[in-house]
C-alpha cells in the first residue's frame, strides 16, 4: 500500500477530486444527521448498532428465519460459502434459463466475487448500469469509493470513454453525457434478460431484499428483466421492518445528507399473478466469502454491523490524502483496512491497519459505532504476533522495550542515539538522511539533531 | 429445500450449522418461528420525526420540495380541473395512467382522453414497453410521508412498476388522507401481512432520479423521471 500511496499524494487531480469531495460529504453528514435528530443522534446510532449487534449474535437464527420467509415469498434463496461458489450459482442459473444479456446495478460484492469476467465468460454480456460504474466499465477503471466510485475521474476522461466506446460525439459536459448514457440504458433494460443487484438490507421476518438507490438503474435491473439474481452479504440481515426503519434513517442521512435515498426498493419475490411487471423469477444469493471467520472473533463481529455507508472514508484524514485505490482492496477506507485483511488473508494486506493515525474520526462518523480504531490497534498486534512484520521491524522494537527495562539502559540507548544523530547531522544541525528504519522518517521530514549534552546532565550540572 | 443443491455444495441446514458453530454454538436452533424475545426495542420517542399533532400538509410540501419534486396544491373540488390544466401546460401526448384510488377515476379518466391526452394500456406490460414510450405516469400514491417528503408506491393489479419509473415525467395526486407522519407509521400499517401477501415491489421515491457521479455535478433524470411534479389535494 505505501508505494500506491506515495504515488497518489503526488497525484495532483486526484488531490483536489478527492480533497474537496470527501470534505464537502463529510460536512453535509456532520451537518444533516445531528441537526435532525439533536440530542438524540448519539442515542439513535447505539440503537441502530444493537440492532445489528443482536442480528449478528442470532444470525443463524435470522437467517433460518429469512430463508424460510423469502421461500414461502417466491423467492429462490442460495448459499455461497464463497465468491467462485457465489458466481457459479448465477452461471448455472443464466444457463439453465438460457440468458444472454445482463443488466447490472452497483454492488461491492460482485467485485468482491468477480463476477463480470465470469459471466462474459460464459457469453452473457453485462452492462454496468450505475452511471459511475458504467464510465468506469467503459473506460476499463475500477471504483475507489463504496458510495461515489469515480470520485477520482473527471469529466474529460468520461468524455473520451463515450466518443472511444460508444461512437458518441463529444462533450464535457456532465449533464450531456448523462443523457447519452440514459438513452443507451434505457435500450439494454428493455432488451436485457438478467438483472443482477447487490441489496443494502435484507428483512429476515417478511424474506424482502432492499436497495438504496438514487439513479434509478437498481430499479430497472430489479424489475425490467424476467430473471433477477441478488448478491448479499450474509451480515446484511436486519430483523423486521421497524428495525429497518432505524437502518434507513440513518443511512442516506449519513451517507449523502438526504433524508432518504430518492429510491428504497423493498423487493418482496417475484412478479405476483395479478402484478403487470416485475420478474419472474428472484434469486437471492446470499454470500459468505470470509464472513463467517469475522463472526467467529468476538474481537471483530462488529466490524460486520457495516452498513455500507461511506461517512467513516469521508471523514478519514489517510483516505483524503490517498484516495481509494491506495488500498488495493475492493474494500478503502477505515472500514476497508479492518475487513480486508480479515476476510481475505491478513500477510496479504498487513499494510493496512497501519494506514491510520487513529484519530478515531471514522468512529464518530460510524452510525452503527463500529469501534474501527479498537480493532486497527488489534489488528496490528494480530500481525505482529504472527510474525508478519519485516526482521528489522522487530528488532527495533524489541531493542526499543530492551532499552526501557531499566535507567542505565536508557541512559545508553540515549548517549548512542545522541552521537549518532549529531554524526549524521549536516552543518546547519539537520538529519537529512537516517539508515534503516530511521530511513521512514528522513524521507519525508528533515530531523533536528539533538545537542551534545543530555537535560539530566545540564540539569545536573547547573541545578542541583 | 435447497433446489440448487450440488454434490459439492453445502445445504442450507450445513451451512446454518457453520454458522451457529462460529457463534459458539452446537447447532443452529430447530425452528425460527419469529423475531429472537431479546430483540431491541425502538422506542417511538427516540426514533420518530414527525408525529400526527404536526401539520402533514405543510411539512409534506416542504421536504417534498427540499428533495427537489415540484409541488402545486389543489384541493378535491379542483383536482380534475387543475390536472387538466397541468396536462394541458406540459403539453402531454401520452400516458400511462392509474387513479383507481381516487374518488371518480373513470371520470378523471375521460377528462385526460377528452383532452387529447392518448392513454396507454398497460395490461399485462411484462416488458414495460408502454412506460417507455410514454411521454409521462400519472398516478395516486399508496401512501406518503410527512417525515422525508416521500411518496410510496407499491405494485399491484392497477399499478405497474414502470409508471413511476421509466417515463421522463412522474405526475403524482398525493391526497391529504394518504400522508402518515413517519416511516415508523407506514411499516406499522403493514406489519401484519404475511410476506406472501406484500406486494412485490414497495418503492418510496424522495425526488427525481439523481446522480452526482461525474465531478459531483448533481444531474437529474438520469434512469428514473428528472421531473416529478405533486399535485397536493390539501382536504
Amino acid at each position: 500500500m505505501h508505494e500506491r500511496a506515495k504515488k497518489a499524494v503526488k497525484d495532483l487531480q486526484l488531490q483536489q477530486f478527492v480533497n474537496k469531495a470527501t470534505l464537502l460529504k463529510d460536512d453535509h453528514r456532520k451537518s444533516l444527521a445531528p441537526q435532525v435528530f439533536g440530542a438524540r443522534h448519539n442515542d439513535i446510532r447505539q440503537l441502530a448498532g444493537n440492532i445489528k449487534a443482536h442480528t449478528l449474535d442470532h444470525l443463524d437464527h435470522y437467517l433460518k428465519l429469512f430463508i424460510e420467509r423469502a421461500t414461502a415469498n417466491g423467492s429462490v434463496v442460495h448459499i455461497a460459502r464463497d465468491g467462485s461458489e457465489a458466481n457459479e450459482i448465477a452461471l448455472q442459473i443464466a444457463k439453465k434459463e438460457k440468458l444472454t444479456l445482463c443488466v447490472k446495478s452497483k454492488s461491492m460484492v460482485t467485485e468482491e466475487t468477480l463476477l463480470l469476467p465470469a459471466l462474459e465468460g460464459i457469453g452473457v454480456k453485462t452492462i454496468e448500469t450505475d452511471l459511475g460504474e458504467f464510465i468506469l466499465q467503459l473506460d476499463g477503471d475500477a471504483p475507489s469509493h463504496i458510495v461515489t466510485p469515480m470520485i477520482h475521474k473527471d469529466r474529460v476522461a468520461a468524455a473520451k470513454a463515450f466518443q472511444r466506446q460508444l461512437g458518441a460525439r463529444y462533450t464535457e459536459d456532465p449533464s450531456e453525457l448523462s443523457m447519452i448514457a440514459r438513452e443507451y440504458l434505457r435500450d439494454k433494460y428493455q432488451q436485457a434478460d438478467l438483472g443482477i443487484s447487490g441489496g443494502n438490507f435484507l428483512v429476515a421476518e417478511t424474506g424482502s431484499l432492499v436497495l438504496c438507490t438514487n439513479e434509478g438503474n437498481g430499479r430497472f435491473c430489479t424489475s425490467a428483466p424476467r430473471v433477477h439474481i441478488a448478491f448479499v452479504g450474509i451480515e446484511k440481515l436486519v430483523p423486521s421492518y421497524r428495525h429497518l426503519t432505524v437502518m434507513l434513517k440513518l443511512l442516506a442521512r449519513t451517507a449523502t445528507a438526504q433524508p432518504l435515498t430518492c429510491y428504497t426498493h423493498i423487493v418482496t419475490g417475484p412478479r405476483r399473478a395479478d402484478e403487470h411487471d416485475g420478474p419472474q423469477q428472484v434469486h437471492i444469493i446470499l454470500v459468505d466469502n470470509g464472513r463467517s471467520k469475522i463472526l467467529a472473533d468476538p474481537d471483530y463481529r462488529d466490524a460486520l454491523r457495516c452498513i455500507r455507508c461511506g461517512a467513516c472514508l469521508n471523514a478519514c484524514p489517510v483516505y483524503r490524502k490517498v484516495g481509494g485505490h491506495s488500498y488495493g482492496a475492493v474494500y478503502s477506507g477505515p472500514i476497508g483496512a479492518v475487513i480486508t485483511p480479515l476476510l481475505r488473508e491478513r500477510q496479504n494486506y498487513k499494510d493496512l491497519p497501519n494506514a491510520s493515525s487513529l484519530c478515531g474520526a471514522c468512529y464518530e462518523a460510524c452510525p452503527v459505532k463500529i469501534d474501527i480504531p479498537r480493532m486497527l490497534i488489534k489488528l496490528r498486534r494480530d500481525i505482529v504476533s504472527a510474525k508478519l512484520t519485516g526482521f528489522f521491524e522487530r528488532l527495533t522494537f524489541r531493542l526499543f522495550a530492551a532499552s526501557l527495562k531499566r535507567p542505565w539502559t536508557y541512559r545508553l540507548s540515549n548517549w548512542f542515539q545522541r552521537k549518532a544523530l549529531r554524526m549524521l547531522a549536516k552543518k546547519d544541525g539537520y538529519v537529512r538522511k537516517a539508515p534503516g528504519p530511521g530511513a521512514g522518517w528522513t524521507a519525508e521530514r528533515d530531523m533536528p539533531a539533538p545537542p551534545a549534552q543530555s537535560f539530566r546532565d545540564w540539569w545536573k550540572k547547573n541545578h542541583s | 429445500m435447497d433446489p440448487m443443491a450440488a454434490p459439492d455444495r453445502m445445504t442450507h441446514e450445513e451451512f446454518l450449522t457453520h454458522i451457529a458453530k462460529a457463534l459458539g454454538r452446537p447447532a443452529a436452533p430447530q425452528r425460527a418461528d419469529g423475531l429472537m424475545p431479546d430483540a431491541p426495542q425502538v422506542d417511538d420517542e427516540l426514533v420518530r420525526l414527525a408525529g400526527p399533532s404536526d401539520n402533514l400538509v405543510d411539512l409534506f410540501d416542504q421536504r417534498a420540495r427540499e428533495v427537489g419534486m415540484e409541488v402545486r396544491r389543489t384541493s378535491a373540488a379542483g383536482l380534475r380541473a387543475d390536472l387538466l390544466a397541468l396536462v394541458g401546460e406540459l403539453k402531454i401526448g401520452s400516458a400511462v395512467v392509474s387513479l383507481s384510488k381516487l374518488d371518480k377515476p373513470d371520470d378523471l379518466l375521460g377528462a385526460l382522453a377528452g383532452a387529447g391526452v392518448k392513454l396507454l394500456d398497460w395490461h399485462g406490460d411484462h416488458r414495460m414497453a408502454t412506460g417507455f414510450v410514454a411521454d409521462v405516469g400519472i398516478t395516486d400514491v399508496h401512501h406518503a410521508l410527512a417525515e422525508t417528503g416521500t411518496m410510496i408506491c407499491t405494485s399491484d393489479s392497477a399499478h405497474t412498476r414502470a409508471m413511476t419509473l421509466a417515463p421522463p415525467l412522474h405526475v403524482a395526486i398525493v391526497r391529504k388522507c394518504d400522508i402518515l407522519p413517519d416511516l415508523l407509521d407506514y411499516f406499522w400499517l403493514i406489519k401484519d401481512l404475511p410476506a406472501p401477501r406484500l406486494p412485490s415491489s414497495q418503492v418510496l421515491i424522495t425526488g427525481p432520479s439523481k446522480t452526482a457521479d461525474i465531478e459531483g455535478v448533481l444531474v437529474t433524470g438520469i434512469h428514473g423521471p428528472a421531473r416529478v411534479i405533486i399535485l397536493l389535494q390539501v382536504d
